[in-house]
């Protein structure tokens, strides 16, 4: 080999770091640039902590423009005031690492995304955008009163985008000062009430009858059932060595009829016309086991293994709501909306906007479609039996006059006591408007502890909307 | 000798250029840290070290390289002034390390009359390359995990495998140089590939695998990776058969794959590559405070001698750069590479015009050495490869390290005063 060949073997090596070179120059820009903002918020990076104390954090609002969360001035570093307390509490959190406060950290302190990587030209961002809520405070403040002294939650959505108007757990608790109290803190987290979890979305509850409205959509989206094919109710129905019963025997109903009247032994009886695999899939088209996409915490639902022996007993219980079923409130919401919504699921949101502190928007929530549960057609029949349980059946608790109400009670068995206590509405039934649903820990039928609360609410967002 | 004095004006003109450089920064470090502002002098004495052994590497032999030196300036004042803001007693003994190398790079170009002289001493290198491993691994002090430090008499304590890194280059260089019509051209043809005869290639594979392994052993995984790299270049570059690249990279794929299952600090150093936020207090500490600091150097930094070394680990050795990075941000990271991709080329340069085949290979040798160093950390710093130990050229803290990159300047530069075409055809002095 001559020593031009290898002259030209050294020059191809050295080819080899030159690229290295310019890799490594690639990969600084990345990081020093391009994900900057991104790692200058990364909760483990301590010499972020400086610089954000110097920061004013931006409010948090209601959908009227009334602060949530506030800011004050003490020792140099911000701290967050909490002017509506407990009404809002689940939504504020009650420090920087729980409700909206840390899942919305990054917007509310100008930094992460929100911040521009050319930001450390100027010193970097010295005030936090504002966020703008979907929740109503009033609405807030009456689901908080006419939840006291119970326990369970109230969800209403806007019917026509799936913006959360309230979002209400029982108890609560008042986030001022709750930590710095370290006993009190203990005490909080200690409290058998348990007040941390927002039960709207955090709790997982059986969902009784209100789980026929799905079990109704799916059938007659199926084709195999109508609203005027008939059953026979004798107030009870054997399967597989289980029995099944209702309060009463019905008699002949057809199926509008056993909804109005919540008659178990005909929805179990639906066993026959629905497959489990089926029937789970219509669960998931309602999106009724998945969490709530909300940037607060939540909880996913379940639902009974249908393979087991016992499977065609379990499935004949999950069809009215019990069984191994369980759910969130929200989801309950999500089902009732989609029904109102021509049979379309819209994903709830909580942030209406963000506005920058010069008032240029940042962001701006658009309404989002997550598919198709069951056709139009389907929705409008299940719509409509809906609106004849509040007129001639369980319901009548929430009809209003001069607007008709769409609604379905429920009331869960489970092993810690009384049912719960289920109610999920939407008006006008004929222009769904609004979705209220309220759940009540142990008290009783739907229509005695959550449909009193429901027709409150329905009252006060008709109010709003005009509608009432 | 017009061009030789011309060239010598030029490298004169970049070392004012470096110690101007390096003595604002010696200004900024003093006002950073509220030092009188006389104290920048300091910084200057590491440019003056450097242009007080050009002036006498002239009085020898004034027909070398030119670049080298100026860059090599920038790269040491610099590390200089970070240890100075990070750690002062470091920075003073650092102070007296590049002094000392700066002497030592002298004496060596003065003691190697011909650089392919040196080809004679292949086996002496290897050999004592072996036996410095050897004695660290019997005798060595673990420090950070890694056994890599050698106390001699409890007072002087130095890291034996950064002078088995030139040793081996020597050895690699005057062996495969000695065979290398006989690796390249008595070839069998094996599985598609033309393979050398085993007892060509034998000792040269037993030697890299004995040494490989005690350097895994010594759990000195940025060694063992450089030396691989070493290896499989200089076998490359001497034969131009890209067969022996490919079976090394599959040895080496097999290798790492062998040292992710066999050794836990391996699978670490993976992993948190993969994901440090897996453990982001713990396992993965290291790398995500690299990268909170180059984050935090954003586009232009934080500014020179504004401190931030606190978090960091190693902040003096491994870590040094991701602290040059959050001070200069993008702009001064991008600068220090580009510094090292100069100091590279020029390495590879000396090679590829070097007549000689032992001066070129020695030559590529040392510089595949200096930029994998260079690309190793600062890789593992900006997360491109997994984060191992190694320091960074001229830059980190180290007297053994100081001092054998002094050495491996000096045989460059004997290299680029030995082997060029134009000695060459004075007829040599062999």
């Amino acid at each position: 080999m001559n020593a031009r060949e290898m002259s030209r073997n050294i020059r191809r090596v050295a080819m080899i770091p030159a690229v290295g070179f310019a890799l490594l120059c690639v990969f600084l820009g990345y990081w020093q640039v391009y994900k900057a903002p991104e790692l200058r918020a990364d909760e483990y990076n301590t010499r972020a902590r400086d610089r954000l104390a110097k920061i004013e954090p931006g409010r948090v609002l209601d959908s009227g423009g009334a602060p949530l969360l506030g800011t004050s001035r003490e020792g140099g570093k911000w701290q967050r005031t909490y002017p509506e307390g407990e009404s809002v509490c689940h939504i504020t959190g009650y420090n920087d690492r729980s409700g909206v406060q840390k899942s919305l950290r990054d917007a509310l302190l100008g930094i992460g995304r929100y911040e521009s990587p050319w930001a450390e030209f100027a010193e970097g961002p010295t005030r936090g955008n504002d966020v703008t809520l979907t929740v109503d405070l009033d609405a807030q403040e009456i689901g908080t009163r006419l939840l006291r002294g119970e326990r369970g939650a109230v969800v209403a959505l806007d019917a026509r985008t799936g913006a959360v108007l309230a979002l209400v757990s029982a108890p609560g608790y008042e986030p001022e000062g709750l930590v710095d109290s370290e006993w009190d803190f203990q005490m909080f987290q200690n409290d058998p009430g348990k007040p941390e979890i927002d039960r709207a979305l955090q709790g997982v509850y059986p969902p009784g009858s209100v789980m026929k409205i799905l079990t109704a959509a799916a059938v007659m989206d199926l084709g195999r059932v109508d609203r005027e094919t008939e059953f026979e109710c004798d107030g009870e129905y054997e399967i597989d060595g289980a029995t099944i019963t209702c309060p009463r025997a019905h008699g002949t109903v057809t199926l509008d009829e056993a909804l109005q009247v919540s008659c178990n032994t005909t929805f179990a009886r639906l066993g026959r016309y629905i497959a489990a695999d089926e029937f789970v899939d219509y669960m998931n088209r309602f999106h009724l086991l998945g969490g709530a996409d909300l940037p607060l915490p939540s909880s996913k639902g379940r639902v009974g293994d249908f393979t087991g022996a016992n499977r065609d007993v379990l499935l004949a219980e999950s069809l009215f709501g019990q069984g191994e079923t369980l759910v969130t409130p929200l989801a309950i919401a999500r089902m009732t909306l989609a029904i109102a919504h021509g049979g379309t699921v819209l994903a709830p949101y909580l942030v209406e906007r963000i506005s920058a502190p010069s008032g240029a928007s940042l962001y701006a929530a658009q309404p989002k479609e997550l598919g198709q549960a069951v056709s139009a057609e389907t929705a409008a029949s299940v719509a409509g039996m809906m609106a004849n349980v509040v007129e001639e059946g369980t319901g009548g608790v929430v009809a209003l006059s001069g607007v008709d109400v769409a609604a379905k009670t429920g009331s869960a068995e489970n092993p810690h006591g009384q049912a719960h206590s289920w109610f999920t509405a939407f008006a006008p039934a004929d222009n769904p408007q609004v979705v209220v649903t309220v759940v009540v820990e142990n008290a009783g039928a739907g229509s005695e502890a959550a449909g009193p609360i429901v027709r409150q609410m329905l009252v006060y967002l008709l109010g709003n909307t005009g509608a009432i | 000798m017009t061009v030789i004095r011309h060239s010598r004006r030029t490298e004169l003109l970049l070392l004012l250029f470096a110690a101007l450089i390096v003595g604002v920064g010696g200004v900024l470090v003093c006002l950073g840290m509220d030092l009188p502002l006389v104290q920048a002098a300091r910084g200057l004495g590491v440019v003056g070290a450097i242009m007080a052994a050009a002036m006498m590497l002239d009085l020898a032999d004034p027909r070398r390289d030119r670049w080298l030196l100026p860059i090599v300036a920038v790269l040491a004042g610099l590390g200089f002034l970070m240890l100075w803001q990070l750690d002062g007693r470091q920075a003073s003994r650092q102070l007296v390390w590049m002094v000392a190398g700066s002497g030592v790079m002298v004496a060596v170009y003065y003691l190697i009359e011909d650089v392919r002289d040196l080809a004679r001493l292949k086996y002496t290198s290897g050999l004592l390359a072996l036996a410095l491993v050897g004695v660290t691994l019997a005798f060595g002090v673990e420090k950070g995990g890694a056994r890599l430090w050698l106390d001699v008499g409890g007072l002087i304590s130095f890291q034996p495998t950064e002078l088995v890194k030139v040793l081996m280059c020597v050895f690699l260089a005057g062996y495969i140089a000695e065979r290398q019509e006989l690796l390249r051209e008595d070839t069998r043809k094996v599985a598609g590939f033309q393979m050398p005869r085993l007892r060509h290639i034998a000792p040269l594979m037993l030697m890299v695998i004995f040494a490989l392994a005690i350097f895994v052993g010594q759990r000195d995984l940025g060694a063992a990776v450089l030396f691989f790299g070493l290896f499989v270049a200089m076998t490359y570059m001497a034969t131009g058969r890209k067969a022996y690249s490919v079976i090394a990279l599959v040895f080496f794929a097999g290798g790492a794959a062998a040292a992710y299952m066999t050794f836990p600090h391996v699978a670490t150093r993976v992993d948190m590559w993969l994901n440090p936020w897996s453990e982001p207090v713990d396992r993965g500490y290291q790398i995500l405070q690299g990268l909170f600091a180059l984050a935090e150097g954003g586009l232009v930094g934080t500014g020179f001698a504004t401190g931030g070394g606190a978090t960091i680990p190693a902040a003096t050795t491994d870590l040094i750069f991701a602290v040059w990075a959050q001070q200069l941000g993008l702009a001064g990271a991008v600068a220090m590479v580009l510094l090292f991709a100069l100091a590279a080329h020029r390495s590879f340069s000396i090679a590829w015009q070097a007549t000689d085949s032992f001066g070129a290979l020695l030559a590529a040798g040392l510089a595949v050495v200096f930029s994998l160093q260079a690309l190793v950390i600062i890789g593992g710093v900006t997360k491109l490869i997994p984060l191992t130990g190694i320091t960074l050229p001229f830059v980190s803290y180290g007297g053994t390290s100081v001092i054998v990159n002094f050495i491996a300047l000096a045989l460059l530069m004997a290299v680029s005063r030995d082997c060029m075409p134009a000695r060459a055809r004075d007829g040599g002095e062999r």
